[in-house]
């Protein structure tokens, strides 16, 4: 495994969370290194959007810890709030944008102090810029993609995990976004992402985890995951071929 | 001509409260996603606290029970008053906020009006027991002496609230529209999720609009009420102008709130006038300006109704009320049984407190049709309840009509007069409903109730005893005993009207109806028709309810206008709701906690009640709706269930998967 322990970034260990009874995470281990791009795959239901809706605490943890730098996010009942502040966001699924406020005030809305200006966002979805006074509603998916993106960006983070990147999104968009993406990270941005293509997304990303049934099955770099194409295609199918068999 | 105009001005005084108040409505809406009907009442305490403090020296603290009074000094300078009040108030917001709003934020619409109904009938409470019943009138705080004005002597303080009004509409349209706070107000009344991820504390941003509005409100009821005085039975309705012009800024324009009540409150002056007229109708002189306030929602909501912002609510209510399954007859046998032995073994005042409590199911029982099969809202069951019990004096007394037609005329009359109301809330529903139900409650109330040559005034309505095939069935017997014969009257009638809505229940009727309580859509789909179901279920209701109300005419033998106030159908919704407005029992439960009715003629023999049963029902009624929100009967029934299932579920553990599907 090549993950840069001594570069600083978000780790987790052990995260178990889940709905009612079930458990939907079960002790997972995950490490994003500043400046790196990691991909989270797995089939539906196998625990991504669990895992990071559980890191920043929209859903609360049941075990395990995140540190971001090397500083520990409190208790497992902590919220976003707090996530936020310690330098982690999400992109949720369902884009969760103000549709009723406008694409500039949706921006100005998550502005902490400390953080990229609007004009720094701009610079990477330019083609929010000519937007900057429709209501967010009225977006089409893609730029509400990189309005929900970019607001994220606008609280500042250390990391960004975002959650279904391609959903609903034309392929020429979603290349244009992993591009963007790559670029955010080179500024020193570690990025995690969700993603159903995974062969698409295996061309942008350093590193990939595989989740089945809420565990790590399978991790390693890009090229790595890329040469275990079968191992790959058994974490994504297997559960299935065998119920078949 | 020039006293026209001079109305016209005069009416800012009492337009100006309601500007105040539907500003601080809109604020509510959109900061915390609710229709605050206990707003006026808030803004009422907050006016007696200031004019108290004036008069007196007293810091009035809102509350019972405990010392509530503090003397400050013997002469406290107003601004030092009006601070202290609005400090006091703040602080209030602030408890209601987080002990009943915050909560509540993402419960049904039915849980919040009844709460919100709950804060208003406690607030009223509170005033009445620190402050008694009586109107008063503060000295004024503005400059009260006249101004010529294009040749009018128009007192001064009417120029100073209209400045008020637009420098507080203009200042709160700034703070929403270009500071962080009101940005990211807005930003956290669409989607809390979004907010939290962008490092928005919804519960912060909810908890400064909470204050804002009421710290608002309050100033302008206490720079107001000079003017329109304080009369507790009467300040807290401010509320129904002040929604009617709230929904004139479709609950979210403050800029036209505000406008709204200034307008509304300059017409009602202008009608005061018009109704000093010879040619004015003498029916109407007394309750006309009431029903501006309705008529004006009425349009608003038939206009706009479809488009109004529904915050929290789009695409149907997110939490119904749990519906229990078809209930089966051995309850209500057994509430009926308990009924009968209950009338027959006790006497005087406690067999009167069993008739009412059987009288009370009835009412009840029309909430449990309305609300928890159709689900829909009605804060005017009291008046419906009341045009039955006025219309069977009338039918019995006046026109001779015999006993079983009497009431079953009257209470098809109530049914008239209820689907009239509801025709209206045919395209709205939730909270809208609320509105417009409550404005017809107090046109019903100050339009006929308060109608001498309708209602026998003072006196009430006589109502002759009943009596069938020749055997009297009065309530009282010759030695003017409550009779066990009216008793054993309202149970078979009480049984009657069980039958009927057990059975609707299970049959085809009682499924449609709760297909559209579901989803109307889905129901539409389905090929019902949605609006023939829901002018049913309201006629249904009401007819039951008309059939209670004139039971409790002939209990009564003389009906008075209090027994069917817009209080008492308040009253009526919050009781049905603890006791559990989805179910048959929890209308016999609710019946029994009624005023007049058991339990409170059993408290009032251990302890002095008076004015504190409004209060405890009214609290009562809110910490149900925040912490069981189905009422008390199906909290009770599934605490039962679950007793009886657990032994099954602690041997029921979640399997782990299947080894053998693991790779």
């Amino acid at each position: 495994m090549s993950a840069p322990s001594d570069n600083l970034g978000m780790s987790v260990t052990g995260l178990v969370a889940g709905y009612g009874r079930a458990d939907a995470v079960r002790g997972i281990d995950l490490v994003v290194g500043r400046g790196e791009v990691v991909g989270l795959f797995g089939a539906n239901g196998a625990g991504k959007s669990t895992t990071l809706n559980a890191i920043v605490g929209a859903i609360p943890r049941r075990a395990g810890s995140v540190t971001v730098d090397g500083v520990e996010l409190g208790g497992p009942k902590v919220g976003p709030l707090a996530a936020g502040r310690l330098g982690l966001a999400l992109v949720p699924e369902d884009r969760c944008l103000f549709s009723q406020l406008t694409v500039a005030e949706n921006l100005r809305v998550a502005a902490s102090s400390t953080v990229r200006a609007t004009d720094q966002v701009l610079q990477c979805f330019p083609a929010l810029k000519p937007l900057l006074r429709r209501r967010a509603g009225l977006l089409s998916g893609g730029e509400q993609q990189m309005l929900s993106i970019g607001r994220a960006l606008m609280t500042g983070p250390e990391v960004l995990l975002i959650d279904e990147l391609s959903m609903g999104l034309a392929p020429i968009i979603v290349r244009q976004l992993l591009a963007t993406i790559r670029q955010l990270a080179a500024d020193g941005l570690g990025v995690v992402i969700v993603e159903q293509h995974v062969h698409l997304a295996l061309r942008y990303v350093d590193r990939g985890y595989v989740l089945r049934r809420g565990e790590v099955v399978l991790q390693g770099t890009a090229a790595e995951l890329t040469g275990q194409r079968h191992q790959l295609d058994e974490a994504y199918l297997g559960a299935a071929m065998r119920g078949s068999a | 001509m020039d006293q026209y105009v001079l109305f016209l001005l005069l009416g800012v005084g009492t337009g100006a409260i309601y500007a105040g108040l539907a500003m601080g409505l809109v604020v509510q809406f959109k900061a915390l996603g609710l229709v605050n009907f206990g707003y006026g009442a808030t803004v009422m305490l907050a006016a007696f606290q200031y004019d108290e403090l004036r008069r007196t020296g007293d810091v009035v603290f809102p509350w019972v029970g405990l010392p509530s009074r503090w003397h400050l000094g013997d002469d406290v300078a107003s601004p030092v008053a009006g601070a202290i009040v609005l400090v006091l108030t703040a602080l209030l917001g602030l408890a209601l906020y987080f002990a009943a709003f915050r909560p509540l934020r993402a419960a049904s619409s039915l849980a919040k009006v009844v709460a919100s109904v709950g804060i208003m009938i406690s607030i009223q409470a509170i005033v009445i027991v620190n402050f008694g019943t009586g109107a008063r009138r503060p000295t004024s705080i503005l400059p009260d002496e006249s101004i010529e004005l294009f040749g009018l002597a128009l007192p001064r303080d009417r120029l100073w609230l209209a400045a008020l009004t637009i420098a507080t509409a203009v200042a709160l349209w700034a703070l929403f529209r270009f500071t962080s706070v009101g940005l990211a107000t807005r930003a956290a009344a669409e989607s809390e999720r979004g907010a939290l991820l962008s490092g928005i504390s919804p519960t912060k941003v909810g908890a400064i609009s909470a204050v804002l509005a009421s710290v608002m409100a309050a100033a302008f009821g206490i720079v107001s009420s000079p003017i329109t005085g304080l009369d507790p039975s009467k300040f807290t309705l401010f509320v129904v102008p002040a929604l009617a012009a709230a929904l004139l800024g479709r609950l979210s324009s403050i800029g036209l709130a505000a406008a709204g009540g200034l307008a509304i409150g300059m017409l009602q002056s202008e009608l005061l006038l018009f109704a000093t007229k010879p040619w004015f109708p003498e029916w109407a002189r007394s309750g006309a300006i009431d029903a501006i306030p309705f008529v004006v929602i009425v349009a608003c909501l038939i206009a706009t109704g479809e488009r109004l912002p529904a915050r929290g609510s789009a695409g149907g209510d997110p939490s119904l009320l749990s519906l229990r399954r078809p209930e089966g007859w051995p309850a209500p046998t057994v509430w009926l049984l308990i009924g009968g032995v209950g009338i027959v073994v006790t006497q005087d005042q406690y067999r009167v407190a069993m008739i009412s409590s059987v009288i009370g199911a009835i009412v009840m029982l029309s909430f449990v049709v309305l609300s928890g099969y159709v689900g829909q809202i009605s804060l005017a069951q009291g008046a419906v309840a009341g045009v039955s019990g006025f219309s069977v004096s009338l039918l019995a007394t006046d026109a001779g009509v015999p006993f079983p037609f009497a009431p079953l005329l009257a209470a098809s009359i109530a049914t008239v007069a209820g689907s009239l109301i509801g025709i209206p809330g045919l395209r709205i529903r939730g909270a809208q409903l609320a509105v417009i139900t409550l404005s017809g409650a107090v046109v019903v109330e100050r339009l006929l109730f308060n109608n001498p040559d309708l209602t026998g005034g003072i006196e009430g309505a006589k109502v002759p005893a009943p009596s069938l095939f020749g055997i009297d069935l009065g309530p009282r017997t010759s030695e003017q005993r409550p009779s066990i014969a009216f008793g054993m009257l309202c149970l078979v009638v009480l049984a009657m009207v069980v039958t009927a809505v057990v059975t609707i229940r299970r049959g085809r009727l009682g499924r449609r109806l709760i297909s559209v309580r579901a989803n109307e859509r889905a129901a539409a789909a389905l090929g019902m028709d949605v609006v023939r179901v829901k002018i049913t279920g309201y006629a249904l209701a009401s007819f039951i309810a008309g059939v209670g109300g004139a039971m409790m005419g002939y209990q009564q033998s003389s009906v008075s206008v209090s027994s069917f106030t817009v209080f008492v159908g308040l009253q009526w919704l919050a009781l049905a709701y603890l006791g559990g407005i989805t179910s048959v029992s929890g209308a016999f439960l609710a019946a029994i906690m009624l005023p007049g009715a058991l339990l409170q003629t059993l408290l009032a023999d251990l302890w002095e009640l008076g004015d504190y049963n409004l209060l405890l029902s009214g609290l009562a009624v809110v910490v149900t709706a925040v912490a069981h929100p189905e009422g008390i009967a199906p909290a009770v029934s599934n605490r039962l269930a679950g007793l009886r299932r657990s032994h099954d579920l602690a041997n029921v553990a979640i399997h782990p998967l299947d080894p053998n599907l693991q790779g």
